[in-house]
């Protein structure tokens, strides 16, 4: 990742690398945050950056800067949208549902809107980062058997529209 | 396959994020009631703009400019002190820095009218005492923000503490 020639002028407070890692961070972080916390991505995404520029000067090999801004990612991101799930989904399911049967078609927004927190996280690290089960467990701090139980529900969820 | 979903971090939140990593630095977000073209016009002529605005600035010179990035020098009222800004300076960002004091201005339209964030303060990061400087800070910001609302002619408006 380019961005890792930024770390070291960021870890000693040069307030220019600090922005570019924002932007350059933003499209990777981005994705993983409005995947896993969907319309509170945005809030997601920022909370992510905040906790990445505070803890800069603990990255101590800036070649590990992405899987270390994962990790943040995903906790963060599972953690909003974990305390802000119950009002969402009930105010905003119906809708989802009555777009799935109109002209959208089955979009992985869509889908996504259907699981919880925890196996859209599982889904973004196994499909979207490509992490193994195992890479998945240890990110997320749980057995491998939930890794394996969280990810079956939520591919289930697809109705095998996931694999086409 | 379509798209996973994805977030987003606009200039004003990546303004913001800067504002919470820096801990010595005072901020002020408020909604400017004249356009975004016609707030972002007169702030990205900084020559112009910051003395203008910022009375503790007596005049504000572009040494060089390639592309995005500015060197700027910038003298404090009434002192033969000169202070000089790495710059970057695109639409709807302004991001100064210096050895001893960093500015920050972002601004995106809000229909008719234009939220803007404005930081400024001292170049640290992680815990220090300075940090007690914040309040002190931000008034030095808003004087700064009620600079740019009176030279746009809207001198009426509230902040959003942060």
């Amino acid at each position: 990742m380019e961005l890792e020639r930024h770390v070291s002028a960021a870890q000693q407070g040069d307030l220019l690398a600090m922005a570019a890692l924002l932007r350059g961070l933003e499209p990777y972080v981005g994705r993983i945050c409005g995947s896993i916390a969907l319309d509170d991505g945005d809030d997601a995404l920022q909370e992510t950056m905040i906790r990445v520029l505070k803890g800069i000067r603990s990255l101590r090999d800036p070649a590990a800067l992405q899987g270390w801004v994962r990790r943040i990612a995903v906790r963060e991101a599972t953690k909003l949208a974990r305390a802000r799930r119950d009002p969402v989904l009930v105010e905003r399911l119906p809708e989802r549902a009555a777009r799935d049967t109109v002209e959208v078609g089955v979009e992985i927004a869509d889908v996504l809107w259907r699981l919880t927190p925890e196996q859209r996280a599982i889904l973004v690290l196994r499909d979207l980062e490509g992490l193994s089960e195992a890479e998945a467990a240890d990110l997320l701090d749980v057995e491998i058997g939930t890794v394996k139980s969280r990810l079956h529900r939520a591919r289930r969820a697809f109705r095998g529209r996931w694999q086409g | 396959m379509t798209d996973w979903p994805t977030a987003r971090l606009d200039p004003i939140r990546q303004m913001l994020v800067l504002a919470k990593v820096l801990p010595a630095v005072g901020v002020v977000e408020r909604v400017l009631d004249a356009s975004y073209d016609r707030v972002w016009s007169f702030m990205q002529d900084l020559e112009h703009s910051v003395p203008a605005f910022d009375p503790m600035v007596g005049s504000l010179r572009i040494l060089s400019r390639e592309g995005e990035r500015l060197i700027v020098s910038a003298r404090t009222s009434g002192t033969p002190f000169n202070l000089r800004f790495q710059t970057e300076l695109r639409d709807g960002w302004c991001l100064m820095r210096s050895r001893m004091y960093v500015v920050g201005m972002a601004a995106m339209p809000l229909g008719d009218r234009t939220r803007y964030v404005h930081l400024e303060g001292l170049p640290y990061l992680g815990a220090t005492p300075l940090r007690a400087l914040r309040p002190l800070l931000r008034r030095v910001v808003r004087a700064d923000v009620d600079g740019i609302a009176r030279q746009l002619g809207h001198p009426q408006t509230t902040d959003h503490d942060r």
